[in-house]
């Protein structure tokens, strides 16, 4: 075991954590404060990625094209949200938690139809942008720009959204409204509408995050599911509604699979689930989440 | 009394006429009564380009051979159904054109899953069911009966004999590390590459089997680990479309078409670049497999064969539409060696027939009723010949490639 092969595993690790944290951080935010565990999280992610497809195709010659499109795409994401929350999720928070899932689940089979309607089958490409397209030599591996820039995007993410939640009279009554809707209410917060916000802002992150990791993966049906299940792992482990149970859960999930491949290959598909089980054992409100 | 008698002769008259209608009429029919071929595949949804391709090739054959004047002075028809991807759906159809179109013939399908549900209700309705596109070995070993035959390469040659012999002729790598998606094809895939590439190379070895989720896209911790593996080659199993694409992209950044050879055997299929733009990722210097590389196959018949599937469907034309083209020759052949289309003298005149096609001599082998289908192996690489990526340096691999006898019967437990 050289010092390299370990040294690699481990940015490899950190590099898929980051990205995981980036796909995952909007669920852990809207199940935080609504307690709402939007199925449908794959799914605006994926809509995300195919609604960045569309805006860097459509302003080709543009330079610069992906990087509005990282602007507008995450927005339209947090409007699609917004109709959603404000439509159809409003009506049913009295009802019981099994009716959200049924709803969220809808929600996948709908925007996964709208996608194959919209953008056809097949699947599409995005391309890295300038300027991360080339490689750098980090512990004797050539290492991807672009996979950097995600590992500083991650951490930009996880501070920005830190100083959000802690440090802004916004954060405060976002804060106020998870801890205790009922006083936040009695105190004058328009609790409907924060709902709403929260739940546009963690649409935002996913669609965010369907701008971010195509150009390095696929811009594809099915991605949607492929994504979400990662998801649900991190935010149990790292405890749901926790953020920075979202980014701790990621890392380690990142780092597991990484020396999972490394050491134990064979067993490295498992590797998040059996995490997840020896969690949801010793500690089911995960690591940093808080005991009902 | 005249009109009684009157009433007579029109009444026998007509009982005359009657007859001798219904004695004259079956053997008109019979001369005219076309030999019917129920083609079913997948004909909507993200997969129609295959049964698309795969009906027009089958379409353009009933044409010239109609032209042609049919077989045994009956015209061909082709009846087209769509199995929406779902074995229920398909079992339905193939039932519907037995017993309600009364076909002669069954054929199709991509899915292997629903070739399956067709092959088994053929075995019981004693049809004659022609396999266009699917893949699964299990059908013409495991679960093989004499009514099936397969117009299509298998998953041997595909995923894992092509690929080996492929290798062994052109590269030899020594150091092998594979990844797959971990399902029955990642793992059968595998399997047969090694058995393969390890009776050809014997001094090769696989030193190290890595597996990702099924659908997953994100490969950096495997990437790193066959960077710095001391691996001379990777072999990819059964990871395909958008997983595919994904690894390419993260296997190029991370500088590994540079370090290694890449076996993909799933980037050589046309039906992969279906929206593929000039500029987009592509796997460049991977060593692949192609059923029907239009481009650089010579003949007038081959250009013209492709050009007229071009036409018809707006699509390249799929390895599915050589399959079904050379399949309704295939029973134009065998039902004018049998003189007629009783399926048993169908099933003595397919056995052992040579095919004379476009592509070359086409033996179907009487054992397992697997044409001999060519695969074709080169290097990817993108020029301006064409509009997608494809293979180049093609080299041609026939019989070699496939499971032999002795190995089937092993399979079969006989």
């Amino acid at each position: 075991m050289t010092f390299e092969a370990l040294a690699g595993q481990t940015i490899s690790g950190i590099s898929l954590g980051m990205v995981w944290f980036l796909i995952a951080v909007g669920l852990s935010i809207i199940f935080g404060t609504l307690k709402v565990l939007n199925l449908a999280h794959g799914s605006l992610y994926m809509l995300g990625s195919y609604t960045c497809y569309q805006v860097t195709t459509s302003l080709a010659p543009l330079a610069g094209n992906f990087w509005l499109a990282v602007l507008l795409a995450p927005l339209v994401v947090a409007l699609v949200g917004g109709l959603i929350e404000v439509f159809l999720l409003r009506p049913i928070y009295k009802a019981e938690m099994l009716y959200q899932y049924i709803l969220t689940f809808a929600l996948v089979l709908i925007i996964a139809e709208v996608c194959k309607i919209i953008w056809g089958a097949g699947y599409h490409s995005i391309s890295v942008p300038w300027p991360f397209k080339g490689s750098v030599r980090l512990f004797g591996l050539t290492f991807p720009q672009y996979n950097l820039f995600l590992i500083v995007m991650g951490a930009v993410v996880f501070m920005g959204l830190r100083l959000l939640i802690n440090h802004t009279s916004l954060g405060r009554i976002i804060r106020a409204v998870t801890h205790n809707r009922e006083m936040a209410n009695a105190l004058g917060v328009n609790v409907p509408w924060v709902y709403t916000g929260v739940f546009m802002l963690g649409s935002w992150l996913a669609g965010l995050a369907g701008c971010l990791w195509p150009p390095m993966s696929a811009v594809t049906l099915g991605s949607d599911m492929a994504v979400v299940i990662d998801c649900f792992i991190i935010v149990v482990i790292g405890g749901l509604g926790s953020l920075s149970g979202a980014f701790l859960g990621a890392i380690i999930l990142g780092l597991t699979t990484a020396y999972g491949v490394l050491f134990v290959p064979k067993l490295a598909v498992a590797f998040g689930f059996i995490l997840m089980v020896i969690i949801l054992i010793i500690r089911p409100w995960g690591l940093l989440g808080e005991p009902e | 009394m005249g009109r009684i008698a009157l009433k007579a002769v029109g009444l026998i008259a007509a009982v005359w006429f009657l007859t001798v209608f219904i004695f004259l009429t079956p053997a008109v029919q019979a001369a005219e009564k076309p030999i019917k071929i129920g083609f079913i595949h997948t004909m909507s949804g993200p997969i129609s380009m295959y049964g698309i391709a795969s009906s027009a090739g089958a379409q353009i054959a009933v044409d010239e051979i109609n032209a042609g004047g049919g077989v045994l002075g009956r015209k061909l028809e082709l009846i087209v159904r769509d199995d929406k991807l779902s074995p229920e759906t398909g079992l339905r159809e193939a039932k519907d054109l037995v017993l309600k179109n009364e076909v002669d013939f069954l054929t199709g399908t991509i899915s292997s899953a629903v070739a399956l549900a067709i092959s088994d209700y053929a075995s019981k309705a004693k049809k004659l069911y022609f396999i266009n596109i699917a893949q699964s070995t299990q059908m013409t070993e495991e679960k093989f009966h004499p009514y099936v035959f397969r117009f299509t390469t298998n998953a041997t040659p595909y995923f894992g004999y092509g690929p080996a012999i492929a290798l062994a002729q052109t590269f030899k790598s020594k150091k092998i590390i594979s990844l797959g998606w971990d399902y029955e094809a990642g793992k059968n895939g595998l399997k047969q590459f090694k058995e393969k590439y390890l009776e050809l190379v014997p001094d090769a070895k696989i030193i190290d089997e890595l597996w990702a989720p099924i659908g997953s896209t994100d490969f950096t911790a495997q990437i790193t680990k066959i960077a710095n593996s001391g691996a001379d080659c990777i072999y990819l199993a059964a990871i395909y479309g958008g997983g595919e694409l994904a690894f390419t992209k993260q296997a190029q950044a991370f500088g590994l078409y540079e370090k290694m050879k890449m076996v993909q055997p799933s980037a050589g299929d046309i039906e992969s670049w279906s929206n593929w733009k000039q500029g987009d990722p592509n796997p460049k210097g991977a060593l692949t497999t192609c059923r029907y590389p239009f481009w650089a196959l010579k003949g007038e018949k081959n250009a013209a064969f492709a050009k007229k599937v071009l036409e018809m469907t707006k699509l390249e034309p799929s390895y599915g539409s050589l399959n079904a083209y050379i399949t309704v020759y295939a029973i134009k052949d065998a039902v004018t060696k049998a003189g007629s289309t009783d399926t048993e003298k169908v099933i003595k005149a397919l056995e052992g027939m040579t095919m004379k096609t476009f592509v070359g001599d086409v033996k179907m082998r009487a054992f397992d009723h697997q044409a001999m289908m060519p695969t074709w192996y080169g290097i990817m690489d993108v020029t301006p010949a064409l509009p997608f990526p494809h293979i180049t340096n093609i080299k041609q691999l026939g019989e070699e490639s496939y499971h032999t006898i002795d190995q089937i019967k092993k399979i079969r437990g006989q």
